[in-house]
């Protein structure tokens, strides 16, 4: 129990931290809103047209740096994350709720279908250590999550997409389809997503299998998984239950990291193929000091990698009796 | 060669008023039967998905609002000052050029079939007058009042002579419909998902990804469009906007293409096209209020050490044209150039009159190469420029060569675009390379006044709109007044030579080369667009409100 008790409490204390850093890092950024603006329009208006905009965005504000701060802490938890200067006057929770859908759905569903397979190919090659398998895959995979992402994504643009005409070019569904709950847009979405899910998958593969055929190696050695073969049980048995349990243990919190970094989007992936999410959204709220949308985005991003990691952490503890005992 | 174009696009536009008059054939200057039809494809990068928000007064979407749907009164095209009446059928200047009177254009309709009249037109102004966060082009600080005189007319008076404000009072203010607007409270934060307009689509259906615009078949210009629909992806990056116009998913397209020839031209040559025309000049800047940048010689030494053609060959792949001293963008703006004085000046790569004016000016040089004044300081100064901007750093490369062989010391900073704009705009430099951040304008008066006007700058430490390097000049900032003052061209252009003359003695900036506006566009199916031999409108699907002029000039091949 006080190990849960010590974790939630580092929980907290690493929540504060986050959310005070979020708070003043874009304060100390150089450059202002008001100039990002003038950028942005091209000096087509003048300074005292800038000030009116700046006054209607809300932007300047003189109230002490404290209250600021306080005004901030209470927004953040009633959910009010104010209005976007870069996509104005769309309020930043609209935002958000227009491009996490399509960053959970790619970049999650790619994100637990590599952890998987990659997890499920490590046992494989482990168990048959030495064999085909294991010979050709780790290697592989590994040499491929090296490429850089944009020469992948490229290449399968290339070869999928232009020359065998398999895949579309870009964008999560058809042009001129509204979005709807049809089996027809449903599909569309699927068709659309499955090229650059298919890149995230085998550049982030690598990594899951070789983690994982590493500790598989370690506990195969390991005096119960003796035990269990001496006992006669069936290979299966104990390749999942006896030492895939245990070699687990490891690559789950890395899991559950990654599970909060999909918050985060994939620039990369959403550039190359053009498709909707938080990743660019992110990029654009920086470029522009688009405070409101910056802070929040950041902030779901530690909210969302903290909890994952205390969820790893409560299933760690229930996996793993000795964590519970130690404490 | 420009005598030409001016012939052949006053020729465009007088076609265009016949149609608009209930003539039957429109545009290019083609006689063959045009027909309604057809989808044409945009492929621009936006940098954003769309937020299906189309008002006008909000600076961030309304490049998908202002000139198809919500049109000016006077289409200014921004290549060659040539004006088109538009919802206004007629204007005149007072004798003062303070008083301009527009008499509107009757039988038009807004799209939900209400009639345009005067009075949307005040209320227009009315409303930016009251909120000055929706007034985009600063009308209001150069307007005193707008109003109304009998049926059909409408009166502006200016607090001064104000003939250059025609362009953005004119050519870039929307006009909406009072019927509509009156009710929305807050103009520049409304949300305005069915926008009602008088141009020539409407707005059928938006998606983040996608905005579908439909002919609106009740267009005041009778027959036109001839398109059917036109659709306007988002494009987050060049690179997916690119392949959509190599591959041939898209018809129009705005953004730089690198290797062009290979990539997109050399796909289909015989309908592939590109025309990149001039709009604005990429500068190296000098901090005016730093010593030894101060100094006259140390500027004319610079501007004779620069090879324009090698930054432009090298560090723009010849895409973007060498600029020159005058500050008059060619050809764009080729009948203002002052030729005869820029000849006697002759600046181009010249490193022996480059060390003739420094040794004249008491420079020596040091055992390092580099020249030094009496007191020994080096003139060797930083540089920034935006590091995102690859073809950027690559020209201020070829800059620091060429002026290495003169003597004088180069260190670029390529900074992070927030950081190099407050630094531009604080006066926190020794030199700069970028282009003032204005929009241009029909004339080089726009351009030079933003750079030069010291009127148009602010103290060291604080941010200027214009004018980073604190260039005070009197008889420079009179001659912009005077222009302002009169409507008579050949005036005009002598005072603009006034202000040449100012660029090539002073060299308050250099002009290294010229941005262009990136335009690329295919003639399988779709014909009447704009090229260099008839520029009825700024070409790039980003250049407001001309989109809308090249959208009702296209018509589908049969």
């Amino acid at each position: 129990m006080s190990y849960l008790v010590r974790r939630l409490e580092f929980f907290v204390i690493t929540l504060w931290a986050a959310l005070t850093l979020n708070f003043i890092l874009p304060r100390v950024m150089p450059g202002d809103p008001g100039q990002a603006m003038l950028v942005r329009y091209h000096g087509r208006v003048s300074p005292e047209t800038i000030k009116a905009i700046e006054v209607a965005f809300g932007l300047h504000s003189n109230e002490p740096v404290l209250q600021q701060y306080l005004e901030y802490l209470r927004n953040t938890f009633t959910g009010n994350f104010g209005t976007s200067v870069t996509f104005f006057p769309v309020p930043v929770g609209d935002i958000i709720k227009q491009g996490l859908p399509w960053t959970l759905g790619l970049v999650g569903t790619a994100t637990i279908i590599a952890f998987l397979l990659g997890t499920l190919l490590g046992m494989l090659s482990a168990w048959r250590r030495g064999g085909f398998f294991d010979a050709i895959l780790p290697p592989a995979f590994i040499v491929i999550s090296a490429f850089p992402y944009f020469w992948l994504g490229l290449f399968a643009l290339l070869v999928f997409a232009i020359t065998l005409g398999w895949f579309p070019l870009g964008f999560a569904y058809d042009l001129t389809t509204s979005i709807n709950l049809s089996w027809d847009f449903i599909g569309q979405v699927i068709w659309h997503g499955a090229l650059p899910a298919l890149t995230i998958v085998i550049t982030s593969i690598g990594g899951w299998i070789l983690t994982m055929r590493n500790t598989m190696i370690t506990t195969l050695a390991e005096d119960y998984v003796k035990m269990a073969r001496a006992k006669g049980l069936s290979p299966v048995r104990i390749m999942l239950m006896y030492a895939g349990r245990n070699a687990i243990l490891p690559n789950l919190t890395g899991f559950a990291m990654s599970l909060g970094f999909v918050i985060s989007g994939a620039i990369l992936v959403e550039i190359v193929f053009n498709y909707p999410g938080l990743g660019f959204t992110l990029l654009q709220a920086v470029h522009s000091e688009d405070y409101a949308l910056m802070q929040t985005l950041f902030l779901m991003l530690t909210v969302a990698v903290l909890v994952a990691v205390l969820a790893a952490d409560v299933l760690t503890a229930i996996l793993d009796p000795r964590t519970r005992e130690q404490g | 060669m420009r005598g030409k174009h001016v012939v052949i696009s006053t020729l465009a536009a007088i076609a265009l008023l016949a149609g608009a008059c209930g003539g039957g054939t429109t545009g290019g200057g083609n006689n063959t039967q045009k027909k309604v039809g057809g989808v044409l494809t945009i492929v621009n990068e936006s940098g954003a998905n769309w937020q299906c928000d189309f008002n006008p007064y909000n600076g961030s979407v309304n490049g998908q609002a202002f000139g198809i749907i919500y049109e000016p009164l006077v289409y200014d095209n921004l290549l060659n000052d040539q004006k088109t009446p538009w919802l206004a059928s007629a204007y005149e200047w007072s004798s003062d050029s303070k008083q301009l009177t527009f008499t509107i254009r009757s039988g038009v309709t807004w799209s939900d079939g209400q009639p345009f009249t005067a009075e949307d037109v005040v209320f227009t102004f009315a409303t930016l007058a009251q909120h000055p966060d929706a007034d985009l082009q600063s009308d209001w600080t150069v307007l005193q009042s707008v109003i109304q005189q009998g049926d059909d007319k409408v009166v502006f008076t200016f607090k001064q002579a104000a003939v250059p404000n025609f362009y953005q009072i004119a050519g870039q203010t929307a006009i909406v419909p009072k019927h509509i607007w009156s009710t929305i409270k807050d103009p520049a934060s409304a949300v305005v998902r069915q926008p009602v307009g008088t141009g020539p689509f409407t707005m059928g259906a938006c998606t983040p990804q996608n905005i579908t615009y439909k002919r609106n078949a009740n267009y005041w210009q009778k027959g036109l469009p001839y398109l059917d629909e036109v659709h306007y992806p988002a494009y987050l990056d060049n690179d997916p906007a690119n392949r959509d116009l190599a591959v041939g998913n898209g018809q129009w397209g705005g953004q730089f293409i690198p290797n062009i020839d290979t990539y997109y031209v050399g796909r289909d040559k015989a309908n592939n096209h590109y025309w990149f025309p001039p709009i604005q000049n990429i500068n190296v800047w000098f901090n005016l209020k730093k010593s030894p940048l101060d100094n006259k010689a140390v500027r004319q030494a610079i501007a004779y050490g620069i090879d324009r053609g090698a930054v432009s060959q090298k560090g723009e792949f010849g895409y973007e044209p060498p600029g020159n001293q005058t500050g008059v963008l060619s050809p764009t703006f080729d009948s203002w150039i002052d030729k005869s004085q820029a000849d006697k000046y002759g600046y181009k790569l010249d490193a022996a009159k480059a060390a003739s004016i420094l040794d004249g000016a008491g420079f020596k040089k040091g055992s390092d190469g580099i020249y030094a004044d009496s007191s020994g300081h080096r003139l060797s100064f930083s540089i920034i420029n935006i590091a995102g901007y690859t073809d950027w750093v690559a020209s201020v490369q070829v800059i620091q060569d060429n002026l290495k062989q003169v003597g004088i010391e180069i260190k670029p900073q390529n900074l992070e675009s927030t950081a190099y704009f407050d630094k531009l705009f604080t006066g926190n430099f020794e030199l700069a390379y970028g282009s003032v951040n204005t929009s241009p304008g029909p004339s080089p008066y726009y351009e030079l006044r933003n750079t030069l006007d010291s009127r148009a700058t602010a103290p060291i430490g604080q941010t200027a709109a214009g004018n980073y390097g604190r260039y005070s000049n009197s008889a420079v900032d009179s001659a912009f007044d005077q222009y302002g003052a009169t409507t008579d061209q050949a005036k005009q252009h002598d005072l603009i030579k006034q202000v040449q003359a100012a660029m090539l003695e002073d060299v308050p900036v250099i002009p290294v080369t010229e941005g262009v506006a990136w335009y690329q566009y295919s003639t399988k199916d779709f014909a009447g667009w704009p090229t260099k031999d008839d520029p009825f409108a700024a070409p790039a699907p980003w250049n407001l409100p001309d989109w809308e002029v090249t959208l009702i000039h296209l018509y589908k091949k049969s």
